[in-house]
Formats: C-alpha cells, sequence, structure tokens
C-alpha cells in the first residue's frame, strides 16, 4: 500500500503550452498523490484536454516540468506510467474486448510477440482477462467491441489502462457520451481504482455534480490558468458559474 | 380531433431575402457555358447522329432476325453442344477475374499500407507508392493483357496477370483510402499506450478496417470478371474469345446464346456479392 508521506505520484509545475502566438496553458501546477482522484473543471477552451495531451506525451508542451512517480518526463515523450481514457472511448471496433484490453500490453511487448490481435502471448492473455474482471466485464471477453454498450465499452478502455499497467490515469470527459447510470457506474470505477488500486486519477469533467460526488479535489482551469484548487464539498454553485462563463458567452444570444 | 390546445402561433416574420450577387451570376453562366461547349465539342468528335441510327434499321433487323445468308441473334441457339462449351468458358473467364483478384491481395496490400498517410511515415515512400498505384491502375486491363500476350503467349494465364497488374493499383488505392478515412482514434489511443507506428497498423488500423477491405474485395471480383471477359477479346481465352469468334463467324444466334450466359453469370455474381457485403455491413 502507498503511504502519504511518498512524493506525489504525478507533480506538474509550470505547464505552459502554445499554439502559435495562443497560449494555452500557462503556469499550469498540479500535484496528484497515489490513491487521489482529482477533477478538472473549466470551459470549453480552457485546455483542460491540451494539459493531458501535453502529460500523456500526444502534444509537446512548451515549457515547465512533468514529473511521474519521481522521474522527470521529457516533452513529447510517451511513458507507460500514464495511461489514458477518452471521451470518445476509443476502442477498436471490430475487435474483442479481450484483444483491446491485450493491446494495453504493446508497450512494452516487441512488434513479433504480438504481431496481430490474435497473436498476444499467454501471459498477456490471462493478465488481460484479469484487467476484464476487475471492469467487471470478464464474461463479455470475446465479444466484439462494437456489440458493447457506451458503458460498458469505457470500462474495458479503463482495462486496457490497467493492461498497461499505469500508475496514473487520465481520463478526457470520460462520461461525456454516456447515459447517467453508464456515467455513475464508470466514476465509480474510477473511484474505486484510486481507492483499492492505489492509482492516481486525473479526470477532466464537464459535469460538476460528479466532480462533487467522486474526486477528493477540484481543479478549476480558466484561459489556461489555474483559478481554483478546492475539496469538492467547497465548490460552490457561483464557482462553477465562473469557470463555465467563457462558455455562456460563447453560445450568445439565449440566456 | 387535433388541435384543441389554446396554444397562440408564433407571430410571423418577412423571410429575408437570400442574397445573389452579381458574381454569383456570372460564375453560374460560365459553368454553364462551359458544360455545354464541352457537350457541342464531344458530340461533333464522336460524329453522333441520330440520323444514322435511324437510317441503319434494316442493318439491324438483319442482325436481330436474320437474312438470307446468315442466322439472326433471334432465336438464340439453346442446343447443348453450345451451350455447354459456353458454361465451360464462362469458368474460365470467372477463374480468371477470380484468381486476378485473390493473388493481388498482397501486392495490394503492401503498397496500400505504404500508400497510406496513416500507416506510412516516410513521405518518399508514401510518394513512390501512390505512384506505382496510380501508374498500375491507369493502364487498363486489357493494355495489360495485349502486353502479357506478347511475353508468355496467347491463353487465359497472360489474362491473369493482366488482371493482377491492374487489380493491384486499384486495390491498393481503394484500400489505402479505407484506412485513411478510418477514426484515427484507436490510433491516438494505442499511440498514447506506448505502441510503435507498426504495432498501430497492425492493431488499430488494419482491423478497423477489414470489413471495408472485405467489401472492395468482393466488389474487385465482381469487375474484374467483367474485366477477363473483355480480355477474353484479345486473345485471352474464355466467353470473351467465344463471342468474339461467333461474331466473325456471323453466327449471331451463337453470340445470342453466350451472351445470355454471361447475363446469368454477372447478374449472379453481382447479387451473391451484394449479399455478403450486405452481410458484412451488419
Amino acid at each position: 500500500m502507498t503511504s502519504l508521506t511518498t512524493s506525489p505520484a504525478l507533480s506538474v509545475r509550470g505547464l505552459t503550452k502554445r499554439f502559435g502566438d495562443r497560449v494555452v496553458l500557462e503556469g499550469f501546477d498540479l500535484d496528484v498523490q497515489a490513491g487521489e482522484v482529482v477533477s478538472v473543471l473549466g470551459a470549453n477552451g480552457s485546455g483542460k484536454s491540451t494539459m493531458l495531451r501535453c502529460l500523456s506525451g500526444l502534444t509537446k508542451f512548451d515549457g515547465g516540468s512533468v514529473n511521474v512517480a519521481g522521474r522527470q518526463v521529457r516533452s513529447g515523450e510517451r511513458v507507460p506510467e500514464f495511461a489514458m481514457v477518452f471521451q470518445k472511448i476509443h476502442l477498436v471496433p471490430e475487435l474483442s474486448a479481450l484483444e483491446n484490453v491485450c493491446a494495453g500490453a504493446l508497450g512494452r511487448l516487441s512488434f513479433w510477440q504480438a504481431w496481430a490481435p490474435r497473436a498476444f502471448p499467454t501471459d498477456v492473455r490471462e493478465e488481460a482477462m484479469g484487467c476484464l474482471d476487475r471492469v467487471g466485464l470478464a464474461e463479455r471477453a470475446h465479444d466484439r467491441a462494437r456489440r458493447l454498450s457506451g458503458g460498458q465499452q469505457q470500462r474495458v478502455a479503463v482495462a486496457r489502462a490497467l493492461c498497461q499497467r499505469a500508475g496514473v490515469l487520465l481520463a478526457d470527459e470520460p462520461v461525456s457520451s454516456l447515459d447517467p447510470a453508464a456515467a455513475e457506474q464508470v466514476m465509480r470505477l474510477l473511484r474505486s481504482l484510486a481507492d483499492d488500486d492505489g492509482m492516481a486519477v486525473a479526470a477532466v469533467l464537464h459535469q460538476p455534480d460528479l466532480a462533487r460526488r467522486h474526486s477528493d479535489r477540484v481543479v478549476g482551469l480558466t484561459g489556461g490558468r489555474i483559478t481554483l484548487n478546492i475539496p469538492p464539498s467547497a465548490l460552490t454553485d457561483a464557482d462553477v458559474d465562473a469557470l463555465y462563463a467563457p462558455d455562456y458567452a460563447a453560445e450568445g444570444g439565449f440566456s | 380531433m387535433s388541435a384543441t390546445l389554446n396554444t397562440t402561433p408564433a407571430r410571423r416574420l418577412p423571410v429575408p431575402p437570400r442574397r445573389r450577387t452579381a458574381r454569383w451570376f456570372v460564375i453560374t453562366a460560365a459553368v454553364l457555358a462551359v458544360v455545354v461547349g464541352l457537350h457541342v465539342v464531344a458530340v461533333r468528335q464522336t460524329q453522333f447522329s441520330l440520323v444514322q441510327l435511324v437510317t441503319g434499321w434494316h442493318g439491324i433487323w438483319a442482325f436481330l432476325f436474320g437474312d438470307p445468308k446468315t442466322a439472326g441473334a433471334l432465336p438464340p441457339d439453346l442446343s447443348w453442344k453450345i451451350v455447354g462449351p459456353g458454361l465451360g468458358a464462362c469458368v474460365v473467364t470467372f477463374s480468371m477475374g477470380l484468381l486476378g483478384t485473390t493473388f493481388s491481395i498482397p501486392f495490394a496490400l503492401l503498397l496500400a499500407l505504404l500508400g497510406s498517410r496513416t500507416t506510412s511515415r516516410n513521405a518518399v515512400v508514401y510518394q513512390l507508392a501512390r505512384g506505382l498505384m496510380s501508374f498500375l491502375r491507369s493502364v487498363p486491363a486489357l493494355v495489360w493483357g495485349l502486353i502479357y500476350v506478347t511475353a508468355v503467349g496467347l491463353g487465359p494465364f497472360p489474362g491473369v496477370l493482366a488482371i493482377i497488374t491492374h487489380n493491384t493499383g486499384v486495390m491498393g488505392k481503394l484500400w489505402s483510402e479505407a484506412m485513411e478515412e478510418t477514426d484515427r482514434g484507436p490510433l491516438e489511443a494505442l499511440h498514447s499506450a506506448g505502441a510503435s507506428s507498426a504495432q498501430t497498423a497492425t492493431h488499430a488500423v488494419l482491423p478497423s478496417v477489414i470489413p471495408q477491405f472485405t467489401s472492395l474485395f468482393l466488389y474487385r471480383v465482381d469487375v474484374n470478371v467483367r474485366d477477363a471477359l473483355t480480355l477474353g477479346v484479345v486473345g485471352a481465352g474464355g466467353i470473351g474469345f467465344y463471342i468474339t469468334q461467333a461474331i466473325q463467324e456471323f453466327q449471331f444466334n451463337v453470340m445470342m446464346t453466350y451472351v445470355l450466359l454471361v447475363m446469368v453469370m454477372v447478374i449472379a455474381l453481382d447479387l451473391l456479392s451484394a449479399w455478403l457485403r450486405g452481410r458484412i455491413a451488419r
């Protein structure tokens, strides 16, 4: 078990990202402890998704430092400690749930160890079964991903992240495309990954209510800067309105 | 009864006129002029003439119902000595189309992988693969057939080689486009999980496009069997060759039998291929 005296699983200092002249992130700091769920709230274009993409190496950042498990991560470097879960889930629809989960292990396998989705080594397939069982979908292992419901697909995506053996889960609006019941189930799963498996979870959310109920801390982003970093119980409706004010302005006309 | 609720309809507002500028009229007139002009040139170049079609009616009559010297296309000669060999020739034509398509799979797959932005990183390799595919498909199977006939002689074998060559270009292009249109999300997900680009190709891109690949393959079998027919005309055997022979000997009733056989084969193949593609899409 992890103890609270160790350094944070994820530590971000002064993260800066520009697209041309436009500053998307400026001086972004974030610490996430092992076993902690941190929600990131903010309007469209506030830099939430860019922040996650910078951490996972999908986008290069221009300044600042990222430390994971005490090791510094270079800009654009993909490290196995970070696993990503996406709003649009991004499973391969034609492959089985099990094959999708196995794909999480690709980073530690050579090309010929798993040259095709049907050709994963037995130990990886067994580990993937364990991950599927962890998200409650062991009995759907051989079902094609596209046959599963949205919530089940997102849980398979979480199992893929587990099969990656990541310590930090970065979730980019993981429940935005799901119905309320499925969203609740996925949020409980993320909560339990933190509580029971000691993962550090950073989730970008669009639902302040889910953030209040499932996270240990809420971080608010406005225009690429942190404007809020509080426990969820302290999050007021006024805070939420202030965070999403740019969205209301952008929609225009009707208020 | 309906509309018993006392809701007031929304008040009426004048619809703002859609603005059409002088520029819009100029462009529309120019496009019309170009299209009409092209057709005038095309009619002249092809000597397209309805008058000639009408005055040539007795030629068509002789073809259909015969004249004292030759048998007409109607009724077709359905005797077994014609239908039997005709069926055999259909099998040859179908085999040419089938082999030409299946044997081009490895080459088409290789070129598609190298010539698709989702799987190819190197710009030079990408352009070379695209260029080779364009070249192979811009030369018709018929021309490839004539080339191979001079190399390996007459018969179905040069026909198969011709279809393999042309189909590699066409199917490679269709497959590479299917891969470029595929959702990049799963690819990005595996990339973020640390997969190499070769791994994302085999674990995300290829599995995602298998339904499209199969469907395009079936479509190509369909087209290539029809190409095999025309290859028969230039000496690659099969039913196409039988049809040419019958025409050269003015046996139009025999020719009609072969044409009917071709029709049955092409329709059957079309239905089968459409049915299979429908099953895959579900």
